[in-house]
């Protein structure tokens, strides 16, 4: 019950902090939603385009043309069985003769046209790889990929990772910067209070404990607000402009925004670690015996 | 009770006391007297290891202080009571909560904690100004509200720094008269002044310090600026 009761005083410590904080709690506030928004802005950027090049990348199609003679049904059942095949479609010779008769005027002649695999891949940089185990099957004759563009979409791909990997790093380091001193002038304001609490004899976990908290509480909150931000902004980009710009790509219908549960996620641990890490470590400064 | 032993402390090298031995017994009402500058404010801060000596010992209660960690430090405040020149009151706090801090902060159950503010604010005579806010208060009310906070836990020592250095003659005399009765209580109590009309007045044990050395050790004593009654 005794440590109940100490825990409920923390609490209550915790939101007379937060009352007397008055316009500075928004100050902070202001401060930790500015450099979240950004951060969840980056990384939805970042993580939107990365989807996008993966979309890319599963139109890729590569063509295997099949020897005579040999069943479509069992080369294809091999081929699916390869790592990164998502999915092979058989076309028959006779389908395919079918096709191009009726798209193209076709002297009657006998069908010249192999049976062909259509071999779709969980990932683009897979492309080539798969193109030479491909080749090198019994069964088929002849391989064809867009080679050039499966380059440049793993370059690209690599291009963003490193590009994301970097520009996180600096963010989560300067929203770290940002938010741990913005926490130290909450903190410094209450000098004397810390100093008061600690001469009576007020262990120093019982004084840290609600600056803790309080800065946890201005993490929760500036997660929540960056979050709404974020979301409101992806809204308007998706009516404005992603219509336009993805329309004359081949991925109608496609979700390609990072989900906003994930960001709001990563930014709810952001802010809560950072605020009330930012706090502890601050305090631990002050709270001196 | 308290006990300073060989104390010796600098700092930088300027030495602030040299060789200082003291015993203070318990229920004991003492002055600790002497010129700015002279060691009293380093001595009480020795006392509530806000300090420690660069050589010697201190003993509160028979423990040697020096030799706490400081995860133990917080125990010892807890044992004294501290009272300061500037009160050192939690400003947006009512005079009730500044009193009741501590007992809240120890977990102590919430009837108990009014019963014994309510019985610190008697003491000191406060009971009316329990909602009050420090700056609604006088100096002198302001340092009774020091005093409640002080005494609130039954602390067996009560240590107070300069405790009338901001008041007026009149509430000085109030306030030591005060700190007089609660050491007719049984604990002790030791007062680091200048203030030489409150040290005449009561005529109790008189400590005097003079750079940083102790220069007189008087029962019933008076502080006649450097001189010794």
């Amino acid at each position: 019950m005794r440590q109940l009761r100490i825990l409920s005083g923390v609490v209550v410590e915790t939101m007379q902090g937060l009352k007397q904080g008055g316009w500075s709690n928004w100050l902070v506030v202001s401060i930790l939603v500015i450099a979240l928004t950004i951060f969840g802005g980056v990384l939805q950027l970042t993580m939107t385009l990365k989807s996008v090049v993966a979309a890319w990348g599963s139109q890729l199609v590569i063509s295997a043309y099949l020897k005579d003679g040999d069943d479509p049904r069992s080369v294809a059942r091999t081929v699916s069985q390869l790592p990164d095949v998502k999915l092979v479609e058989i076309v028959p010779r006779d389908v395919a003769w079918q096709e191009m008769q009726a798209s193209f005027k076709v002297a009657s002649l006998a069908n010249p046209l192999p049976n062909t695999l259509h071999i779709q891949l969980t990932r683009p940089e897979a492309v080539e790889k798969t193109a030479l185990c491909l080749r090198a099957m019994d069964g088929i004759e002849h391989v064809r990929y867009p080679l050039a563009v499966a380059r440049n979409l793993n370059r690209f791909r690599q291009f963003l990772e490193a590009t994301g990997v970097a520009v996180t790093a600096a963010l989560t380091a300067a929203t770290l910067m940002v938010i741990g001193n913005t926490i130290q002038l909450v903190i410094q304001s209450r000098m004397r209070e810390i100093e008061i609490q600690s001469l009576m004899g007020v262990s120093p976990w019982y004084i840290k404990g609600p600056l803790v908290l309080q800065g946890a509480a201005y993490g929760l909150v500036s997660a929540l607000v960056a979050t709404s931000l974020i979301w409101a902004g992806r809204v308007y980009v998706e009516a404005c402009v992603a219509g336009q710009l993805v329309g004359f790509l081949p991925l109608a219908g496609q979700q390609f925004g990072y989900g906003m549960l994930p960001t709001f996620l990563v930014l709810l641990v952001l802010g809560v670690s950072v605020g009330a890490g930012g706090s502890a470590w601050t305090s631990g400064r002050y709270v001196k015996i | 009770m308290i006990r300073l032993q060989n104390v010796y402390k600098d700092y930088g090298g300027r030495p602030a006391l040299v060789n200082v031995n003291l015993h203070i017994g318990v229920g004991e009402f003492a002055f600790l007297v002497g010129p700015s500058g002279a060691g009293k404010s380093t001595v009480m801060r020795l006392l509530y290891r806000e300090e420690k000596p660069t050589s010697g010992q201190v003993f509160i209660g028979g423990i040697d202080i020096t030799r706490l960690d400081r995860a133990q430090v917080p125990l010892l405040r807890r044992r004294l009571g501290i009272v300061f020149q500037d009160y050192k009151l939690l400003p947006k706090q009512t005079v009730f909560d500044n009193v009741a801090y501590i007992l809240r902060a120890l977990g102590v159950e919430r009837m108990e904690v009014s019963r014994r503010v309510r019985s610190a604010l008697t003491v000191v005579n406060l009971e009316d100004k329990e909602d009050a806010y420090p700056d609604e208060l006088s100096g002198g009310e302001q340092q009774r509200v020091g005093i409640a906070r002080a005494i609130v836990n039954g602390p067996p020592v009560l240590l107070a720094d300069e405790p009338t250095g901001n008041l007026d003659p009149v509430a000085s005399l109030e306030i030591v008269q005060l700190l007089e009765r609660i050491s007719q209580r049984g604990t002790t109590v030791f007062i680091s002044t200048h203030d030489q009309f409150i040290v005449n007045s009561l005529r109790k044990r008189v400590v005097s310090l003079k750079a940083g050395q102790v220069a007189g050790d008087v029962d019933s004593g008076v502080y006649e600026m450097e001189t010794i009654g």
